[in-house]
């Protein structure tokens, strides 16, 4: 299955950016609070910019600079970050 | 004074701490956990300084945050050094915005100054210190600029008082400060913040009133309230930033260009694979049982100096006995592996101080995960080549609770510093040429077992399939010479120290049990000795590994609970006193005691000893993260279970491969 690519202004899960797209995060969802809580310390707040850095050479995690610095995530947990392509 | 530090990971806290503190410092443990608890003197004062672990928030999720909470609020200490890495301020303050709502007073220490220019950023420290009106000192703790200013500073007592400044939007501080109003303890307006965000720890503060304020705040930024907070919390600090920081143009990094090759999709998994390979070939293999050799020729010549000098002073028989079958073959049989160790122990910091450690956890993640475990398992798995304890202590970075059990279970599988005696004497003696590939082929073993038991384990017990991996991505860091020289003594010191110590007491324990009968007689034949009749009672656990019934073999893997390498100490004192052999190499002399042992029933041996049940060091580590002594037991007889059932089988295999 080709990956669907998500242009400026759309919507998607943060999982759904490729490498070199930049995008801003509109909320957060999922019920691990402490994983939530996790990410909110880390700098993953709403109206952040996030640009997606390296990826892992086996697809996953990626590597994602916000906030002046590199965060390294899963899939798995960016599919309950929702961000908007910038 | 009592002075804490606290900063994010990785933003240079332990060199701080030493370069503060010098040699004036103390490890113990916290009180119920096993994160190390490092305490000193700042040079030149006597005000003490304590190393509080690396978080990047104070709420009550991971065990660090809450030790450091824990600290604060019951230790009181009279002031926060806060280290922030300057390089990446946004985060850093982050941390700073929380400690600042405690009741005490805060300096900010911008580490890493340094590396300000070659980032191009230019930090305004007084404009910083104005804005958040705490006292603000620019330092590389690297370097050991900025460092005699700071502690001028404290001593001096020239601290900004800490004014609680507001740092919310309005609705929010209003609530904040009217909770604290109710509040007659200190950290109230902490505490508050706490009791809005309905944090478990202050349950018992909560009332309807707060619930009340929360839920009105919910509904007006239609979010909830620790999202609420964390976002004017970032806000603000962009806000300080924005005036105090400038960044002048945006260049590649050092790191980005190296990121380029060692997280390349092609070139990653083969650059691991040969560094992996060039420390194994410098610690284990090669260079390392050169040292060895070496090593055992001075330890040969002090026993044959020793024993000639004893007997020229008139020495009893038996004294003569003690020191050279008991102690001088017990303890000599360890340090030999001395050299070994520190060439290991400096791979594994430079491998840690550079960032790479990192880097590995990242890209294996994928792979891992495939297998029930994270990334960051392989931290523990490669710390725990030097020693299983503070690989076990690692596996606090897994967020995860089941890949962190899992890989507190399997850490122990690893070959650590103390089993490589182990592998030197048999794989020396028994396999002569194909000595490197044969110890090789262990490491590889061990790897395999791990995965494995792994699979094994997600299937039947750690069936949870939410998982998590969140991490900073550090830079690349130049390791520096002189935290390196001290992290590899004070590894290295103490397994020096346990030699003279626990091994030491083992040996003389173990000669007196052997060279005395059970009526005290001294001089009976090793046969009729104590411990012969001990291991005597127990050999046939082993003997579907050694086809033999062996009690010197039985009581030295017994002693392998105490330390593993004991395992070696003891052979090498059971083979002398019964053989009047004192050199390694004629542990396994045809006609001796240990005679019978063949290719296959030592590369058996080995296996049982490297796989199963850990030193107690390794066990009590694994109790205190495992949390209960139930699953510790589990652990340990799934680990003993594991090695008895590989053991057997490689014997079986042996055998028949030696008949054909
Ligand atoms: N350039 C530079 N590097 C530093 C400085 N302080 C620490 N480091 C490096 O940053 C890395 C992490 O430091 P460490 O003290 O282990 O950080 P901790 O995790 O906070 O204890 C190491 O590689 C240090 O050598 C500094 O002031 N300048």
């Amino acid at each position: 299955m080709k990956k669907r690519i998500y242009n400026k202004g759309e919507e998607c899960h943060m999982s759904d950016l490729i490498k070199g797209q930049k995008a801003l995060v509109t909320g957060l969802h999922g019920d691990n609070l402490a994983l939530r809580r996790r990410l909110l310390d880390m700098g993953v707040t709403t109206g952040v910019e996030v640009f997606i850095k390296k990826i892992a050479p086996m697809g996953d995690p990626v590597d994602i600079e916000i906030r002046g610095y590199e965060l390294c995530i899963r899939k798995s947990d960016m599919r309950n970050i929702d961000v908007k392509v910038i | 004074m009592r002075i804490a530090l606290v900063g994010n990971q990785n933003s240079g806290k332990s060199t701080l701490f030493n370069t503060m503190t010098g040699d004036n410092q103390k490890i113990g443990n916290w009180p119920g956990v096993t994160i190390d608890r490092k305490e000193g003197t700042v040079k030149g004062t006597n005000h003490t300084i304590v190393d509080l672990p690396g978080i990047y928030s104070l709420s009550p999720y991971t065990s660090e945050e809450e030790i450091s909470r824990n600290f604060v609020f019951e230790e009181r200490p009279d002031l926060i050094i806060n280290i922030v890495d300057a390089t990446s301020i946004e985060r850093s303050l982050y941390l700073t915005t929380q400690l600042l709502e405690l009741d005490c007073k805060v300096i900010l220490a911008l580490n890493m100054s340094d590396l300000l220019e070659k980032k191009s950023l230019v930090i305004d420290e007084e404009k910083l210190s104005s804005l958040l009106h705490t006292s603000v000192v620019k330092i590389s703790a690297l370097k050991g600029s900025g460092i005699d200013e700071l502690i001028k500073l404290i001593d001096e007592g020239r601290i900004l008082d800490n004014p609680h400044k507001k740092i919310y939007q309005e609705d929010l501080e209003e609530a904040i400060e009217d909770i604290a109003k109710g509040l007659e303890m200190v950290h109230s307006r902490f505490v508050s913040v706490k009791l809005l965000e309905n944090d478990v720890k202050f349950a018992s503060l909560q009332s309807k009133d707060i619930e009340a304020k929360r839920h009105q705040l919910e509904q007006k930024y239609n979010s909830d309230i620790e999202e609420i907070i964390a976002n004017q919390r970032y806000e603000y600090v962009v806000e300080v930033k924005k005036q105090c920081v400038v960044k002048k143009e945006y260049k590649e990094t050092i790191t980005d260009k190296l990121d380029k090759v060692f997280l390349n999709k092609w070139a990653a998994l083969p650059i691991f694979v040969v560094i992996m390979f060039a420390i194994y070939f410098l610690a284990v293999g090669v260079v390392g049982s050169a040292t060895v050799d070496f090593v055992d020729g001075l330890v040969g010549k002090f026993s044959d100096f020793m024993s000639e000098w004893l007997a020229s002073v008139n020495a009893s028989p038996w004294a003569v006995s003690l020191v050279v079958d008991g102690i001088i073959a017990g303890v000599g049989a360890v340090l030999n592996f001395v050299p070994q160790l520190i060439i290991l122990f400096i791979c594994i910091c430079l491998l840690e101080t550079t960032g790479y450690m990192s880097r590995i956890a990242f890209f294996l993640d994928r792979l891992f995960k495939k297998f029930g475990l994270s990334g960051k398992s392989l931290i523990p798995f490669i710390v725990g080549s030097g020693c299983a304890v503070p690989g076990i202590m690692s596996t606090r970075t897994i967020e995860d609770e089941d890949e962190k059990r899992m890989t507190i279970m399997l850490a122990p599988f690893i070959p650590c510093s103390a089993k490589l005696p182990i592998i030197a004497l048999f794989a020396g003696f028994f396999f002569d040429r194909y000595n490197g590939l044969v110890s090789a082929s262990l490491y590889f073993l061990a790897v395999v077992t791990i995965l494995i038991s792994a699979l094994i384990m997600k299937k039947f017990f750690f069936k949870g399939d939410s998982s998590a991996f969140i991490s900073e991505l550090p830079e690349y860091k130049l390791p520096n010479l002189k935290y390196l020289l001290r992290d590899v003594w004070d590894k290295t010191f103490s397994f020096i120290k346990r030699a003279g110590t626990i091994i030491l007491l083992c040996s003389v324990i173990i000669w007196f049990t052997l060279s005395f009968s059970w009526k005290f007689q001294y001089g009976v034949d090793v046969e009729d000795s104590i411990l012969a009749s001990i291991g005597k009672c127990l050999s046939w656990i082993f003997y579907p590994m050694l086809g033999e019934l062996s009690w010197g073999a039985t009581v030295s893997a017994i002693q392998g609970l105490v330390a593993k390498e004991q395992v070696v100490s003891s052979m090498a004192v059971i083979a002398g006193l019964a053989d009047d052999v004192t050199e390694g190499a004629l542990i396994f002399s045809q006609t001796g005691i240990f005679g019978f042992f063949n290719p296959a029933s030592a590369y058996a041996f080995m296996v049982f000893n490297l796989f199963s049940a850990p030193c107690f060091g390794a066990i009590g580590a694994m109790r205190r993260e495992l949390g209960t002594t139930k699953k510790t037991l589990i652990a340990v007889a799934f680990q003993t279970g594991v090695a008895w059932i590989l053991g057997c089988i490689v014997f079986g295999i042996g055998s028949l491969i030696m008949l054909l």
